[in-house]
């Protein structure tokens, strides 16, 4: 009933191109950035914060690094968990050389990184399409997955095998390592994404991001308008590599601590595709989504599965077991919204807020 | 310099130097080479007759060697556990096709993949809570597969070919033999070509797409049944073999995705090549381990010259 | 026309007089394997006409137009376009050399909206660099709001006002193809080709788009080559006819010429060869 576009009018084009037209759209951002800077973090606990926030900022960002090539660009990926180890090595390599300098100009430059090397692999992409792709980046992830073990020089010769975050402060304030407190971690997190989800959406709304969607639409018809495919296709695996690169030292500085090889492995990359898929391709509101229902579903059915199943049935189940119900959950759930609705969450949420908008009348 | 001689020099004279480690790894290479064509061969199956790229092959592989294991573990004999397991795999095929590619119809290729991305996470997860997740021992001899060795006496050394390997490599080849003919003498087999050709053409002449789909997803079955047995026989079954069974991919890149001389020929290249590579130059040069990606990085610079594959279409675009 | 100036002006500014050929197409010949698309055809199109290319289904004109926008590379022949001789070329350079077209089967961007795909035409006008659009803030802000002026001539040229926001892919097929018509103008294109600009319309929007292509070429004095099947409108709309049977040219001059050639009326007709 509140939320209705009635009586604002938009005088000028820059208005009408607005990303939140309607007004309440926008007080309902302001209401969503107060509660994620203020509210959370105030009254969130240490395990709220650590677990269960910090993992889905970070999981947001690779999921929107993601949706820029696979849901604007067309090009599938999966890639992405050896992406976000190219940053989070990166990262770790840059810290220690240069102690003293601030971390997060480096979370940042470590984009730069795997940008570079998303570009690499995403050259193929301009003689190949669709399934190839996947052979492609399947490339990527294996031939990174290995250098991460065979490459001792990028852990720093640890005996372990993994890198170790140091302690490192920022403006003052330690902000990693062990006593770095979950508050300060996730208030960075959320300060990147709500950064470089604005960039991102700009990005897309403008010529670039056009171009990347033209190529996704129709390839032939957008060379035909004038796009050059070898900069619509290597700008898309650029940034979407960027994204996932600073999502993967974000991942290990501010939410694991310390990280191998396994934290980078191919199941992510299913994990985060996922969350695209299910989220909605195409949407950056869907990749929140989609982050929100694959990181706490299975975090809540971990916690409440085993004692309600205990209850009502003659059977137990461990938590790993519970693990595998959400698994096939999610894959169902993928699998139900690819048949019902393939644009996913995001989708959903735009019929709802449509029908909101002349509710009482069906349209 | 040294780096060079060690790329262009150090690897031959070893071959020389020991023909029989060479002959060795051209053996393993042609045994792991079979097994690759194999599964590639069901890919190309389905992709040819619903233009599905089905991603959940490699899992099949696990399961159907899990779905054996495990039925013949509750105590039933070896080869009702093979027919049992057809069984299962018959009705894996019918309800993929009714539950999730039916609705899908019509539907962008890339939603198709990306269900069978969907079915690869339910079998991973429900595999592993049916039957658990540790690796179990495949039922070589309750099979009736050979085990032992045979040994070759070569130059100096020794040629070791383990029978099982030699009965694989056989069965590989019967299996595909079997299933060319199948497809290119019976009447099932001209349907599912006038599928893979038109759909549409297909349909108009009285031809069930949802039979034909659910007798290629079986036959995709049979032969994932058949790699996993084998390659489990020279390890174990566990899900490590669903990475191995993603090599098939590259595999396709190199044959084109619908020829099935391709697979084959791309199934070898790559069990050579990985082999080979591994030995003289992964091992020596960068440290070893490079089986897990040579198959790839060499798909990779193929597509970068011939996108469609050895033995594909060179397709004319259209609009 | 200086760089700031961003409004409709229909075409670039080529600098050949009205009258003399805007393109050259000099023997071309065509084949895919063994299968000949095309054989030795020449043609011109005068600046300013409005150029037919007609011919019996399979006779190679979408051929022909993929040639012209370089979608194709023939393996004979040449094309001189605004007095440059060129021998091979990407569509992305013919795109940037001043030709647009619009498809046979209608090629719009399904995922975007009307305004997007308009705007899409407008690639090529646009260059405001990564940084500023991460911002959208200044000149990129600007450019966005410039080429959107335009965009709404276009749309008002076209009379798809209502329609700015849908999806194209929930619209009915022959707005689709106003859309694309919307697309091809946007990027102000000396030579415009539009392949079977009518096909599948109703009467209606038949007479709406023959205006829509006759307002193009006399209030922007756009060049046009158009391939259609049907003879009335080309009658009507076309200065000069060329004919194709067969990839191979049988007839070419005015409507009414073309009309009475005894090889067009036997193509059409199916008079065994």
């Amino acid at each position: 009933m509140f939320y209705r576009e009635a009586g604002q009018y938009k005088a000028t084009y820059e208005a009408d191109s607005a990303k939140f037209p309607i007004f309440q759209d926008k007080l309902f951002i302001w209401a969503y950035l107060a509660i994620g800077f203020i509210a959370v973090p105030f009254f969130g606990n240490e395990f709220f914060l650590g677990a269960i926030m910090i993992p889905f900022l970070v999981f947001t960002l690779a999921a929107i690094g993601l949706n820029i090539l696979t849901g604007f660009t067309g090009q599938i990926s999966l890639g992405t968990g050896a992406f976000m180890g190219v940053g989070a090595y990166a990262c770790y390599k840059m810290t220690l050389a240069y102690p003293d300098v601030n971390i997060l100009i480096f979370i940042f430059a470590s984009g730069i990184f795997s940008a570079i090397v998303g570009m690499f692999f995403g050259l193929p992409s301009l003689r190949i399409k669709g399934f190839y792709l996947v052979v492609t980046t399947l490339a990527a992830q294996f031939f990174l997955e290995w250098a991460f073990i065979r490459i001792p020089w990028l852990y720093n010769y640890n005996d372990s095998g993994a890198i170790e975050v140091p302690q490192r402060e920022a403006f003052g304030i330690i902000v990693t390592g062990a006593s770095a407190s979950a508050e300060v971690r996730y208030i960075i997190c959320l300060a990147v994404v709500v950064i470089m989800t604005w960039f991102a959406s700009n990005i897309i709304s403008g010529r670039i991001g056009r171009s990347w969607m033209m190529i996704r639409d129709m390839d032939i018809a957008a060379e035909l308008m004038g796009v050059r495919p070898l900069y619509a296709k290597l700008s898309a695996f650029a940034v979407s590599s960027f994204y996932c690169g600073v999502a993967g030292a974000l991942m290990v500085f501010m939410w694991l601590g310390a990280a191998e090889v396994e934290s980078f492995d191919y199941n992510h990359s299913f994990e985060v595709l996922f969350m695209v898929i299910l989220g909605g391709l195409g949407s950056l509101l869907g990749c929140f989504l989609g982050a929100a229902v694959i990181w706490i579903l299975p975090v809540m059915i971990r916690d409440w599965l085993p004692p309600i199943v205990d209850a009502i049935t003659p059977f137990t189940i461990n938590s790993s077991q519970a693990d595998l119900v959400s698994d096939i959950i999610i894959g169902v759930m993928i699998v139900v919204f690819l048949i019902m609705e393939p644009l996913g969450l995001a989708r959903l949420w735009a019929i709802i807020k449509q029908k909101l908008r002349v509710w009482p009348f069906p349209y | 310099m040294e780096l060079l001689r060690q790329i262009f020099i150090e690897p031959f004279e070893t071959m020389i130097a020991l023909p029989d480690l060479l002959l060795q790894t051209l053996w393993e290479g042609f045994v792991s080479g079979t097994l690759y064509s194999l599964i590639a061969l069901g890919f190309v199956l389905i992709f040819k007759a619903s233009g599905v790229f089905n991603f959940a092959q490699g899992i099949m592989v696990v399961f159907a060697a899990l779905a054996l294991v495990g039925i013949h573990a509750l105590g039933v004999p070896a080869y009702i556990a093979v027919l049992l397991t057809l069984g299962v795999m018959a009705l894996l095929a019918f309800t993929i096709v009714r539950v999730v590619l039916k609705p899908l119809v019509n539907q962008p290729e890339i939603i198709l993949f990306m269900s069978t991305i969907g079915i690869t996470f339910i079998l991973i997860a429900g595999g592993q809570l049916i039957f658990g997740g540790e690796p179990k021992a495949m039922i070589t001899t309750e099979l009736g597969l050979p085990t032992g060795s045979s040994d070759w006496e070569v130059g100096g050394g020794i040629v070791i070919f383990q029978h099982i390997d030699i009965a694989a490599a056989l069965i590989a080849a019967l299996l595909i033999a079997g299933l060319a003919l199948f497809f290119n003498k019976t009447k099932t087999g001209r349907a599912l070509r006038a599928v893979a050709d038109d759909h549409q053409a297909a349909l108009s002449v009285g031809i069930s797409l949802e039979y034909i789909w659910v007798v290629v997803w079986f036959a995709a079955g049979v032969v994932a049944l058949t790699a996993g047995i084998l390659w489990a026989a020279k390890s174990d079954v566990s899900f490590a073999l669903q990475v191995v069974a993603l090599k098939a991919l590259p595999v396709l890149v190199l044959g084109g995705f619908t020829s099935i001389p391709g697979a084959i020929v791309g199934g070898l290249i790559i069990g050579f090549g990985e082999k080979l590579f591994d030995l003289y130059w992964g091992s020596p040069i960068l440290g070893g381990g490079t089986e897990s990606w040579f198959a790839f990085i060499i798909a990779l610079i193929f597509l970068l010259y011939r996108p469609e594959g050895l033995f594909g279409e060179k397709l004319i675009e259209r609009i | 026309m200086n760089a700031h100036d961003t409004s409709f002006h229909g075409r670039m500014d080529d600098g050949i007089e009205p009258g003399k050929a805007l393109l050259h197409v000099d023997n071309i010949s065509l084949s895919f394997g063994g299968v000949k698309a095309i054989t030795d055809v020449s043609f011109d199109v005068l600046k300013g006409e409005v150029r037919a290319i007609i011919g019996p289904n399979g006779a190679g004109k979408t051929s022909m137009l993929n040639v012209i926008n370089g979608f194709y590379h023939p393996q004979e022949g040449s094309i001189t376009f605004r007095g440059e001789k060129r021998a091979k070329m990407k569509p992305y350079q013919a795109a940037s050399s001043g030709i647009s077209r619009t498809f046979q089967n209608v090629a719009l961007f399904h995922g975007m909206s009307t305004l997007d795909n308009i705007m899409a035409g407008r690639t090529l006008k646009m260059n405001k660099n990564f940084f500023w659009q991460m911002w959208r803030y200044g000149p990129a802000l600007q450019e966005e709001i410039e080429h959107r002026k335009v965009v709404e001539e276009i749309i008002e040229f076209l009379e798809i006002e209502t329609i700015r926001k849908e999806p194209v892919g929930t619209l009915p097929y022959g707005l689709q193809k106003r859309v694309e018509l919307g697309r091809a103008l946007a990027a102000e294109p000396d030579l415009l080709l539009l392949d079977e600009p009518m096909a599948g319309m109703n009467l209606e929007e038949k007479e709406d788009m023959s205006r829509f292509i006759i307002e193009v070429n006399q209030q922007y004095g756009t060049t046009i080559a158009l391939i259609e099947h049907d003879m009335g409108v080309v009658m009507d709309l076309a200065d000069r006819v060329m004919v194709l049977d067969y990839g191979k040219k049988i007839g070419d001059g005015l409507p009414e010429e073309v009309q009475a050639n005894q090889d067009v009326i036997d193509a059409y007709l199916g008079v065994s060869h």
